[in-house]
Formats: C-alpha cells, sequence, structure tokens
C-alpha cells in the first residue's frame, strides 16, 4: 500500500509552503547562481586540462541548482508573485509589491554591474571584450530563465516564516 | 531609502489574540471570516503587519467594536490592570 497519491503530493507542496526563510534564501542564491555558473564552468573548461568525466557532472549539478530550485520557488511561491495578483489578500499583495521592487532593484544593480565592469576592462585595463556564439547563446538563455524566476526569488526571499495555523 | 525589505511603517497595537479567543475562533475562521489567509491574521497579531483602514474596519465590525478598542498606536493596558484598576505586578509586590 502506497496510500493516496494526490494527498501525498498535497502534503509535500504543503510542506514547500512552510519552508523556513534560511531555507528560501539557499534555495534562491542555488536557482539564481546555478546556470550562469554552469556556463561559466563551461567556458573555464574549454581553456583547460581538466578532465572531460569531470565536465558532466558539475554541468549536471550547477544546471540541475536552477532546474530543481526553480521548481521549490515555484512550490513556495505558487502564483503570489504573479500580476494582478488575484486571491491575494492585502497583506499578500503589499509583499508581492515590495518582491518587484527588490527585483527591480537587483535586476538594475546587475546591469549596472555588468556595464561598469565591462568599461573597467576596455577603458582601464585596455582589455578585449569579444562575445562569441556561446557566450551570446549562455547570456541570453540564462537572463531568459533567470528573469521570469526574479519576482518570485524576491517575494521567497523577503517572505518571513510562516506562522503555524492555531 | 529603505529597503523592501526593511519595516518602514511604525508597529500598530491590537487586541486580535484576545478577541479571537474570547470567541473561540481560530485564525482560519477569522480569516475566513474577514476575506484574508490565515497568515495574515498571525502577522497581525504578532504586530509584523499593520492592517489597511479598510481590513481594521472590517474587523471592528466583525467583532461589534468600535476600532480603537482593537487597534491602538500605544500598547493596551493589561486586561487586569483594566478591570481591576491595578497591574498584576503591582499586586505581586
Amino acid at each position: 500500500m502506497t496510500g493516496n497519491p494526490t494527498r501525498s503530493v498535497g502534503r509535500r507542496i504543503d510542506r514547500l509552503s512552510h519552508l523556513r526563510q534560511r531555507t528560501r534564501r539557499l534555495i534562491v542564491v542555488a536557482t539564481l547562481v546555478g546556470l550562469p555558473a554552469a556556463y561559466l564552468w563551461s567556458s573555464y573548461w574549454l581553456t583547460t586540462s581538466t578532465p572531460t568525466i569531470l565536465w558532466g557532472p558539475v554541468t549536471f549539478l550547477l544546471f540541475g541548482a536552477t532546474l530543481v530550485g526553480a521548481f521549490l520557488l515555484y512550490g513556495f511561491v505558487r502564483r503570489r508573485a504573479d500580476l494582478p495578483g488575484v486571491g491575494l489578500d492585502e497583506r499578500e499583495r503589499q509583499l508581492r509589491d515590495r518582491a518587484w521592487i527588490l527585483a527591480y532593484q537587483v535586476l538594475s544593480a546587475v546591469v549596472v554591474g555588468a556595464i561598469v565592469v565591462a568599461g573597467l576592462q576596455v577603458f582601464v585595463f585596455g582589455n578585449e571584450i569579444t562575445l562569441d556564439a556561446d557566450a551570446v547563446n549562455g547570456l541570453v538563455l540564462s537572463v531568459a530563465v533567470l528573469l521570469p524566476l526574479l519576482p518570485g526569488a524576491a517575494l521567497a526571499w523577503i517572505e518571513p516564516d510562516a506562522i503555524e495555523e492555531a | 531609502m529603505a529597503r523592501p525589505n526593511e519595516r518602514v511603517e511604525p508597529i500598530l497595537h491590537n487586541r486580535l489574540a484576545v478577541l479571537r479567543a474570547e470567541r473561540g475562533l481560530s485564525r482560519q475562521e477569522l480569516a475566513d471570516a474577514l476575506g484574508v489567509n490565515y497568515q495574515t491574521i498571525g502577522y497581525l497579531e504578532r504586530g509584523e503587519y499593520n492592517p489597511s483602514l479598510e481590513l481594521a474596519l472590517r474587523t471592528a465590525e466583525h467583532f461589534g467594536l468600535p476600532v480603537e478598542a482593537i487597534f491602538s498606536r500605544r500598547p493596551f493596558a493589561p486586561m487586569s490592570a483594566q478591570l481591576y484598576g491595578s497591574a498584576p505586578e503591582a499586586k505581586a509586590g
């Protein structure tokens, strides 16, 4: 006997909605860092003599971090970070708005940071920045995957620990 | 500038937990009656969320009390002090 599978899935989803803030923050970091790190690791691997057998597991682990993290974040946030937020009460809407602001601030910081680093590389250190097809591919895919995750990740980051029902 | 996860508004004290216990309501039951998530009731009780004027009025209406009997900018006096005119620690001493 394995029990009712629907109830078991329901219990697992309920457990996700009660994740501690510290755990959620670790998941957010793993999710957002995993995919870009996988591309960086691949680029690094191409330029070194690191054994091929290492490339697969490490890449799989980093991609997996984003994939599993995204699944867990969705399980926690569900549709609470969406607009217009049908079914949310005033506190949840306020939290959602704060999450969007944080997501915007993080995105702005990343864009400005990237521009500053690129500017320093080119104008101060005199290095050239070449964007080959692989780099553009990695960049576009990372942005396409991570950008929609940002508001949910921000919500998971800021939401305080759940209060037990009583 | 305040960070998005920083609390900016002052704490609003409330008697929700006492009133809820007095009426024998669970957080879920009160939440259903007020049309909010039960977590919101928990955050209100812990003073971690200040209700909108509309929610405060709805809460007052639900309990049949004036809004200032439930929410206050200053801490509420203990029930014993209000009923008997002295705080419990005064009696203990």
